[in-house]
């Protein structure tokens, strides 16, 4: 592995997942020596346990956040609104891999769905045309089942019920994919043994992330210098407003200073707004990038919420790829709805350990053990869909909480959308129809989990007024700063983010390589 | 005072601070609730009316009540507020109420902070125990035994085998 020295101006990524691990990839093909810093440690596959919760206490992000706002998640999971990854690789570690594109109307959401009050709607400044290109190439990389000659993988038991049901009721758009994990042996990974641990990190990487894929080819072109257990809490610039370090803590729990020539942020929307806002200076008392007032704001977590089943026979949901199913018939923009935008049905399997904390968070007695009792019969699904942007959704500093550096937290404050509520309601009747017509006995509305879909923050727009980067992800007011995660996302679209983020990087990369190599930054 | 006579005085002090470290009856004693077999027994009993279900056997929620009993010592302030819930249980009689007695007294005190210690960890704790996986029908850890690629991923014959393409 390459060795960058402190003082050397560097490309800087911050942040290993679907958008920064591609960066380093990307980057380090074209020529370019980059410095790869991730927070977490370096796991790797024979690290990872199948293991509800000891999985969790192994590779989640636990530092300390705050949250606010009407969502039950503040409720329930007060200081846990994300269920993200902190381990090299980031989030794709433990990613359940559907990879459905955008559509051409969700990147034209405010033209296509008008004025919606309350909600701060956007056009995204490119098109699906622009990302067509790079979506195909994202999809390779991946390995997205379905597409590009790679074959769907085989019905689970919990599919059985759930295409079964969408049959009866009608869906005509129903697969096992397109999905990111090998049905069949692909770019040196196996095909699937169905072990049905995916949200703990995939012992066979079947499935792609970051850590089977971008980030050692990155290395082994000798040009990546990947620094695990290195968190960033700053980033610098000089008297003309150009980005020239970053400064990150070290595993000893030393402060280091990396100089940077470009920085690429990537920590996850929540982490990347953060770091921003951490980033004030004279020059930018409101935070790095931030003479708009948009850098936190728009926070986006998508409508999503669970449907469990049951039946008078077994299903046995757990045996299998836990996300092999996909339902696209509402995804489309039908104000007849009662709202706007659309949504997927994708199936979802969890352990009695996952699924008793979140099934009903709080619940107990009776009506909640006959649910657990039924376990064995359970099929499940997750809906996934446009949630509204929101100014009020936003991430901002703690004014209290300081995490174990001595700073600030972020504070996550969401309201769900009338929109939202509207969908998502309707989306539990479609679900219980669904599961009804292959004979349910009982079924279950559960509320959203803590966010695994955290978009906005820093979003793309035409106008350096209405957001934080223009359509490259370059940030509107510092030129050698980019932010190259699912915060740019103008708006969410229904679909499942890390495809869109891969392709996003993919695209980003090639135009930093090419400024780079005209001496433009 | 010369070199041997401090040794002697040294080794004196240390075999004096020995004993009293040995002492068996000391005066005070660093409390620790919940552990008393009484306690322990209506504790158990709390869990099973939160998470009643009658083919688990009383060993699952007396590890769930071990684990609670850990979290309930991990501060003072909770021991403080766990020791008093306890004892409200107690004066209530809780341990000789049936269920549907048991469930209303619950349900007046779900808002207290000792029912959601209670509770969270409870709701943790007993559906981690592999002895309730087993009860419930669930498999565990599977890579190490080849996933399920051969053992049943596909079995489900109740219903007709869909197609896994759009068309």
């Amino acid at each position: 592995m390459s060795t960058i020295a402190n003082d050397e101006a560097a490309v800087v990524i911050v942040g290993s997942g679907a958008g920064g691990g591609t960066m380093a990839f990307e980057l380090t093909k074209a020529g370019i020596p980059c410095v790869l810093l991730e927070a977490g440690p370096h796991l790797k596959a024979e690290d990872y346990v199948n293991d509800e919760w000891e999985s969790f206490g192994q590779m989640a992000w636990l530092d300390a956040r705050t949250t606010s706002g009407s969502w039950r998640v503040s409720k329930d999971f007060p200081g846990l609104p994300a269920w993200l990854v902190k381990a090299v690789g980031g989030t794709t570690t433990h990613w359940a891999g559907a990879t459905p594109r955008f559509l051409d109307y969700e990147f034209k959401a405010r033209s296509t769905y008008g004025e919606i009050d309350g909600a701060t709607l956007l056009d995204w400044p490119i098109s699906l045309d622009d990302m067509a290109p790079y979506y195909d190439a994202a999809e390779k990389a991946i390995g997205s089942t379905h597409v590009h000659g790679r074959p769907p993988l085989p019905a689970n038991n919990n599919y059985k019920v759930f295409a079964n049901g969408a049959e009866r009721v009608g869906y005509k758009r129903y697969a096992t994919g397109p999905y990111g994990t090998n049905a069949e042996p692909y770019d040196g990974r196996p095909g699937s043994i169905q072990d049905g641990f995916n949200f703990q990190g995939d012992k066979n990487k079947s499935k792609w992330s970051t850590l089977v894929r971008e980030i050692p080819r990155a290395v082994e072109t000798g040009l990546c210098d990947l620094r695990p257990e290195s968190h960033v809490v700053k980033i610098t610039h000089d008297a003309s407003g150009k980005v020239d370090a970053v400064l990150y803590v070290d595993k000893d729990g030393n402060l280091n200073r990396q100089a940077a020539s470009v920085v690429c942020v990537a920590g996850n929307s929540i982490e990347t707004a953060r770091l921003l806002l951490l980033s004030d200076s004279n020059q930018f008392p409101n935070g790095l990038a931030n003479s708009s007032d948009q850098v936190g704001r728009n926070y986006m977590r998508h409508l999503t919420g669970s449907m469990y089943a049951w039946f008078d026979k077994p299903v046995k949901m757990f045996r299998g790829e836990t996300m092999a199913g996909i339902i696209k018939d509402e995804v489309q923009n039908d104000p007849s709805r009662g709202f706007v935008g659309g949504y997927y049905m994708e199936t979802l399997a969890l352990g009695p350990a996952f699924l008793a904390a979140f099934i009903e968070p709080g619940g107990w007695g009776r009506d909640f053990t006959r649910m657990m009792d039924a376990y064995s019969n359970m099929a499940g699904m997750w809906i996934v869909g446009e949630d509204m942007p929101q100014a009020t959704n936003r991430i901002t500093l703690s004014d209290t909480a300081r995490d174990q550096w001595d700073l600030p937290v972020a504070n996550v404050h969401f309201d769900d959308h009338p929109n939202d509520i509207a969908m998502r309601t309707y989306a539990y009747e479609k679900a219980e129809a669904l599961y009804e017509a292959v004979g349910a006995v009982g079924t279950h509305r559960t509320p959203p989990y803590p966010s695994t879909h955290n978009l906005g923050t820093c979003r793309m727009s035409e106008n350096a007024e209405d957001g934080v980067v223009n359509k490259w992800g370059q940030a509107h007011d510092v030129p050698n700063l980019f932010v190259s995660d699912g915060a740019v996302m103008t708006t969410g679209a229904a679909a499942n983010p890390t495809l869109t983020i891969v392709a996003l990087a993919i695209r980003q990369a090639e135009y930093l390589a090419g400024e780079l190599k005209s001496g433009n930054l | 005072m010369n070199v041997s006579r401090r040794f002697v005085l040294l080794g004196t002090a240390s075999a004096v601070a020995m004993g009293v470290a040995t002492t068996p009856r000391p005066l005070y004693a660093a409390l620790k609730v919940g552990e008393d077999g009484e306690s322990k027994k209506l504790l158990t009993q709390m869990v099973r009316m939160v998470y009643p279900h009658d083919q688990f056997p009383d060993g699952c929620y007396e590890r769930t009540a071990d684990a609670i009993v850990a979290a309930a010592n991990k501060s003072i302030g909770k021991a403080v507020m766990f020791k008093q819930g306890m004892a409200s249980l107690q004066s209530a009689s809780f341990g000789d109420l049936d269920e549907a007695a048991a469930t209303k007294y619950l349900k007046g005190i779900e808002d207290t902070a000792f029912f959601q210690l209670v509770r969270g960890t409870a709701v943790v704790a007993l559906y981690d125990d592999h002895e309730v996986w087993e009860i419930l029908g669930y498999e565990g850890a599977s890579f190490d035994q080849g996933g399920y690629i051969n053992r049943g991923f596909n079995d489900l014959d109740w219903l007709p085998d869909p197609r896994i393409t759009e068309s």
